[in-house]
């Protein structure tokens, strides 16, 4: 998806067990939830 | 993408999202369904300094999901736009970190939390960080105009993610690269909860 906007070099890394403990916790298992930093460019 | 606009009531969904942050920005330290404040950003892995620099009521109604500087932070003076900047604890580094020749643009569609990151600016005495009221669906930032573009979990609020992709394309510099942090699921979200608006905020 943000290839087909244009940015190149897409890079998904450091997945985060971000809801661990809060209230929000059990629907985030439900659906495999992970925060993770992502980065493109935009081609020069 | 299509498919998910139009399951989802694209006004119900603002509007649920609008209260959500309203809440947040009216009372950053009650029990949300998300982590809040800055033992959530350093749990996270932001990095201590200039984190160490904003005092804890700029910091406590941070409720991002993940680290956009895990790669390091913008330049001194680079130019930065922050989609959704919430009560503005990711601009307030970002202008930290571009100094007085660098600007940061935050953009957020919520009054409350515009209102908050502006005060909080102002107390802070951060001229370089400017906060616009605008989707980031529609980026009120003209052509080009960024070399870096960062967000903490807020594209997974919109229900056009290629959009707001689009849109970071068009205001970024060539070359200029985006740093963010966002959630992703490992598992299908079926359709009856994608019209669950109540799942998206929370």
């Amino acid at each position: 998806m943000i290839g087909g906007a244009g940015l190149v070099d897409v890079e998904l890394a450091n997945p985060l067990d971000t809801f661990a403990g809060a209230r929000g916790e059990e629907s985030a298992r439900e659906f495999g939830t992970l925060g993770y930093s992502i980065r493109a460019r935009r081609s020069t | 993408m299509a498919e998910i606009l139009e399951v989802v009531d694209l006004e119900r969904l603002r509007k649920e999202v609008r209260e959500k942050y309203r809440e947040v920005a009216g009372d950053p330290t009650a029990e949300y369904h998300f982590h809040t404040g800055r033992a959530h950003a350093i749990r996270l892995g932001y990095p201590l300094a200039p984190l160490d620099q904003l005092p804890d009521y700029a910091c406590e109604a941070f409720a991002g999901v993940g680290n956009p500087f895990y790669w390091g932070g913008p330049k001194p003076g680079e130019r930065v736009v922050d989609l959704g900047s919430g009560a503005g604890m990711d601009s307030f580094l970002a202008a930290l970190w571009v100094g007085n020749e660098g600007k940061v643009i935050g953009v957020d569609m919520t009054p409350e939390m515009l209102d908050r990151s502006r005060s909080m600016a102002a107390r802070l005495g951060l001229d370089n960080v400017e906060f616009r009221e605008g989707l980031i669906e529609e980026l009120p930032v003209e052509d080009g105009w960024a070399d870096v573009v960062i967000s903490n979990g807020v594209i997974n609020l919109c229900p056009d993610k290629i959009g707001v992709y689009r849109q970071i394309y068009r205001v970024l510099r060539p070359g200029g690269r985006m740093t963010v942090a966002d959630i992703c699921l490992e598992r299908p979200v079926p359709e009856e909860a994608l019209r669950d608006i109540d799942l998206w905020t929370g």
